[in-house]
């Protein structure tokens, strides 16, 4: 009933949803501009795109996780069936073959519950009631998978050591991999353990797949909550099976018979046997204390001297496995996993981050809380404890001071007689209770240090199998670890290689110069330019710049300017001082580059005929291959003067820009073809030749092929 | 100049089509999203790394300070098991050293060349963008001049449009097309470059976790050999603690 009202609703939502699109449209069709309603739309249909391809994702993680659950319960049925009957048929059968084999049952009865009841459920895998079903399948059952993991992985240790006992013995080696070739075609495997680690790696999987599929759900899902919760109940069940593996590798070791440990001769340790060691430990106890030691008191020198030097040990490791917490927090705090480089496909990358999810979810959060417990909380405690015995060490020693003033007295007063005994009933208690806690204290002190040792190995074990799990199935595993580094090494300097080049090839294109049209005023102006500083020295404006100080000048995109000076007066480099064809100023470096004239001709005479096959056209950048394409089937050309010209002598003439002009010649006196003698107004001089403009005569057709 | 001064407008004629438009800022948008993941995930490890080293030196002070301790000096077994531990710890330092080195060279330093491509492609798709806005107004400029009366200075300047905006148009158009080409690709290399990261820091960790698992065993087999469970140390500590705290020299505040 429940499910029904929640497919309600979500039809419901639906239909809101295209109303509101309906509606927005509508509002949008009342607008002047259609471009605008198109973009709405376009976010619309962006967003509902991102939509469909996190939902396609979350569904193919869905049926990842139900698709590898199959294959995984396939390939333990065909090891413990095929290829285990397979290995008893041998003569002799490899010893203790069925401890291979324990555990297996209770695991592969559970995947094969799971399988079955989602199985059962008519519900297809796009539905969104399926996910609550795979959720509500998983918390029924994770009771049972806790407790069959849980003995597996126990146990596991168990069976690689017996593998490696068989390898040892060549000839049932190489019949066991014989069989497990053979029995298992299809799968690239080789040995038991490639099939018999595969509970291993599936037990840590679970809360990848999960949260990868909570990582693609909406929040708004129905089913949200119990994701979340099922992805953390995964991760507690891996927190849990290492706990239980830790407790039964430690109870299994007990079983040893007990020698004189190194712990029972600790025990023995005690403030008289120091004192008998005096006379070097006297000294010692007078360079780490400062304390003068007198005769009578050497025993107690001896004890306090102890203590001191213990409660020195105690709170340096304390502040130092204090450190040690906090870099382990930070290390936790980082976490490289929640990094998407859109690589959920690739197995390496997928490995690699099954390994760094299970490092900082379970098993070094579980490393830390024993740390605290075991190791970290009981030295605190003890420290705090110091305190007394300490206090009272050194109100000890003041009532001696007074003591001795007195001592040698026959007749006492009362007052004198009080601080005798102040004395005395000091001394005797810390000479009686001080060995006790010196003896309890180290006794602590090494507790500690045997757990943190302990823990030390623990993680590692851990971390070990772990990783080693993933290791026959990455591509470059067989090399030794000299080759594998050289590879990694080698392939990883051709990868930079390739983004330097990469990378150097996309900054040649932006460094091109910038492609421009010159018109006459620029051209004129790099000729200027190019005649008084040299073409070398002609750089080109990438942006406009707007000068705010003394000296600086303001210029547009694309202006020339020859460069005079490459610093400012004070040493700047990044301030150049330029000629900007009259005015001079500075300029941002950073904001100039380079011009290149790539042809140094002449600009084109306005000849009839133009055949379109000159070198560059009259603009002096960059652009490869550009030609202008002026028809040239019907010369039914005329002559325009392009801008405005003011004669500067009686040889030649004004121009006013777009009047018809003939052209008498088209180069001066000399030849020189930068000047042409034209006919305007009746009146006959020499103007630019790049200030006039051929087109054809048809001007009234607008669909003159000018392109 | 003489010419009139006129908006820059947006040109009627559709520049780019909606779809191609659509495309590019897909393609880039997944290389934004990949520069910023590339440069977390590298800013992560390094901090990740760091903090390794750090832990791995604060456990060899543990042991160097242990060892330099005077109870070394009272005790032989007290000296040879801190003499173990210490060991323990700087081979423990050694290998871990290791282990970063080549995460350094095969993870860190490949994930840092690998951002630096992003600002050079990312300046390539601004001057496309500017290379668009020049093609945009040049051609609105066009347009303005086709739609006036044709006369002669008119079809000077609207020649001189046309040719203006013929080199811009090219060049927008090949930056156009040189990013569409390159965008996907250099999105694509991401698998091969980073597969080789991924095995070598699988395989640091497995060289290391094994040493790390040989030289504890051994250690713990020499100082621990009480082999107790979690509880059971819990249980030893408390009650060493409240035996101290049972004698009258302990303070009971």
């Amino acid at each position: 009933m429940a499910n029904s009202l929640k497919a309600n609703v979500t039809l419901k939502a639906k239909k809101e949803i295209r109303e509101e699109k309906e509606g927005a449209r509508e509002m949008d069709d009342t607008l002047d501009e259609p471009a605008e309603e198109e973009d709405d739309e376009e976010e619309r249909k962006a967003r509902a795109a991102a939509r469909e391809r996190a939902a396609q994702r979350q569904l193919m993680t869905i049926e990842e996780l139900v698709q590898t659950e199959r294959n995984y319960l396939k390939h333990l049925h065909l090891c413990t069936v095929t290829i285990h009957s397979n290995l008893q048929k041998l003569q002799p059968p490899p010893p203790n073959l069925e401890n291979m084999f324990q555990h297996i049952d209770e695991v592969m009865d559970v995947s094969s519950r799971l399988l079955s009841l989602l199985d059962q459920t008519q519900i297809h895998h796009s539905d969104p009631k399926y996910l609550e079903t795979l959720c509500d399948s998983f918390l029924s059952l994770s009771q049972d998978i806790e407790m069959a993991y849980k003995e597996y992985l126990a146990n596991y240790n168990n069976i690689t050591a017996l593998e490696n006992s068989y390898k040892q013995k060549e000839a049932l080696w190489v019949e066991m991999v014989r069989i497990v070739k053979s029995s298992a075609p299809d799968v690239n495997a080789s040995t038991l353990s490639f099939f018999l680690v595969m509970p291993v790696q599936r037990i840590a999987r679970y809360p990848l797949l999960l949260q990868t599929i909570q990582k693609h759900t909406d929040p708004g899902h129905p089913a949200y909550p119990l994701l979340e919760h099922t992805a953390h109940t995964a991760v507690q069940i891996n927190c849990r099976i290492n706990e239980y593996k830790r407790f039964r590798e430690v109870a299994d070791k007990y079983k040893k018979t007990e020698n004189l440990t190194i712990k029972d001769k600790i025990n023995r340790l005690s403030g008289h046997s120091i004192a008998k060691k005096t006379a070097r430990f006297s000294q010692y106890i007078k360079h780490e204390t400062g304390m003068v030691p007198k005769l009578k008191d050497e025993e107690f020198d001896a004890l306090a001297g102890f203590f001191f030097v213990l409660e020195r040990g105690v709170s340096e490791l304390h502040d130092n496995l204090e450190a040690y917490l906090h870099h382990l927090q930070r290390f936790l705090r980082c976490r490289p996993e929640e990094a998407d480089l859109d690589l959920e496909g690739e197995k390496t990358a997928l490995f690699s981050k099954e390994i760094t999810v299970a490092l900082r979810q379970w098993i070094y959060p579980s490393y830390e809380e024993r740390l605290k417990t075991l190791v970290f909380k009981p030295l605190s405690s003890l420290q705090e404890l110091m305190a007394g015995p300490r206090n009272l060490i050194r109100k000890r020693q003041d009532k001696l001071l007074d003591y001795e003033l007195i001592e040698e007295k026959s007749n006492l007063s009362f007052e004198e007689q009080a601080i005798a005994n102040t004395y005395k009933t000091m001394n005797t208690l810390l000479l009686t209770e001080l060995p006790q806690f010196n003896g309890k204290a180290l006794q602590i002190l090494w507790a500690s240090l045997e757990a943190f040792s302990a823990l030390q190995r623990d993680l590692a074990a851990d971390m070990e199998q772990l990783a080693t799990s993933f290791t026959h199935q990455l591509p470059h595993s067989y090399l030794e670890d000299g080759e594998f580094w050289k590879w990694a090494e080698t392939s990883v300097l051709e990868g930079s290689r390739r983004m330097e080049s990469l990378c150097q090839s996309v900054q040649d294109e932006l460094n091109a110069p910038i492609v421009q049209a010159l018109n006459t005023v620029c051209e004129q102006r790099l000729k200027a330019l190019t005649a008084k500083h040299g073409s070398e020295k002609i750089f080109q404006l990438t942006g406009p710049v707007v000068g705010t100080r003394d000296l600086d000048l303001t210029l547009n995109k694309g202006e020339l300017v020859a460069v005079i000076s490459e610093m400012d007066t004070r040493g700047d480099r990044r301030r150049w001082l330029v000629d900007a064809g009259g005015p001079r100023g500075y300029v941002p470096a950073s904001k100039l580059a380079r011009y290149h004239q790539i042809t140094s001709d002449p600009p084109q005479s306005p000849h009839l005929n133009v055949i379109p096959s000159g070198p560059g056209p009259r603009r002096h950048s960059y652009t490869p291959g550009a030609q202008p394409l002026l028809t040239t089937t019907t010369p039914c050309f005329q002559v325009y003067a392009g801008y405005d010209f003011t004669a500067r002598s009686a040889h030649e003439v004004s121009l006013r820009a777009g009047e018809q002009v003939r052209v008498v010649e088209p180069h001066d006196k000399r030849g020189n073809k930068d000047w042409s003698l034209v006919e305007a107004r009746g009146q006959r001089g020499y103007v630019p030749s790049n200030y006039l403009a051929i087109l054809p005569s048809v001007i009234a057709s607008p669909t003159f092929p000018y392109r | 100049m003489s010419w009139i001064p006129f908006k820059i407008g947006q040109p009627r004629k559709q520049i780019v089509s909606k779809t191609v438009e659509r495309d590019f800022e897909r393609e880039y948008e997944k290389l934004q999203k990949l520069e910023e993941q590339t440069k977390k995930l590298h800013k992560d490890m390094k901090k990740s790394t760091e903090a390794d080293l750090a832990m791995s030196k604060a456990a060899v002070k543990i042991s160097g300070d242990l060892l330099s301790n005077p109870l070394c000096e009272q005790d032989q077994a007290f000296l040879e098991s801190m003499n173990a531990l210490d060991t323990a710890m700087k081979r423990m330092d050694a290998f871990n050293q290791e282990k970063v080195n080549q995460i350094q060279k095969t993870v860190i330093d490949p994930l840092k060349k690998y951002s630096n491509v992003f600002p050079s492609l990312n300046m390539a798709v601004k001057r496309r963008e500017q290379a668009l806005q020049d093609y945009k107004r040049l051609q609105s400029k066009v347009e303005k001049y086709e739609e006036k009366e044709k006369t002669g200075p008119i079809m000077v300047k609207l020649h001189q449009a046309r040719e203006e905006l013929k080199p811009v148009r090219e060049d927008f158009e090949a930056k156009n097309k040189q990013l569409l080409d390159e965008m996907p690709k250099f999105y694509n290399s991401r698998i091969d470059y980073f597969q080789p990261s991924f095995e070598a820091l699988i395989r640091a960790q497995v060289v290391y976790f094994t040493e790390m698992h040989n030289i504890f065993t051994d250690l713990t087999d020499q100082i621990d050999q009480g082999g107790l469970t979690d509880e059971q140390r819990k249980q030893e500590n408390e009650a060493k603690l409240n035996e101290l705290r049972a004698l009258s020299i302990v303070a009971d505040d």
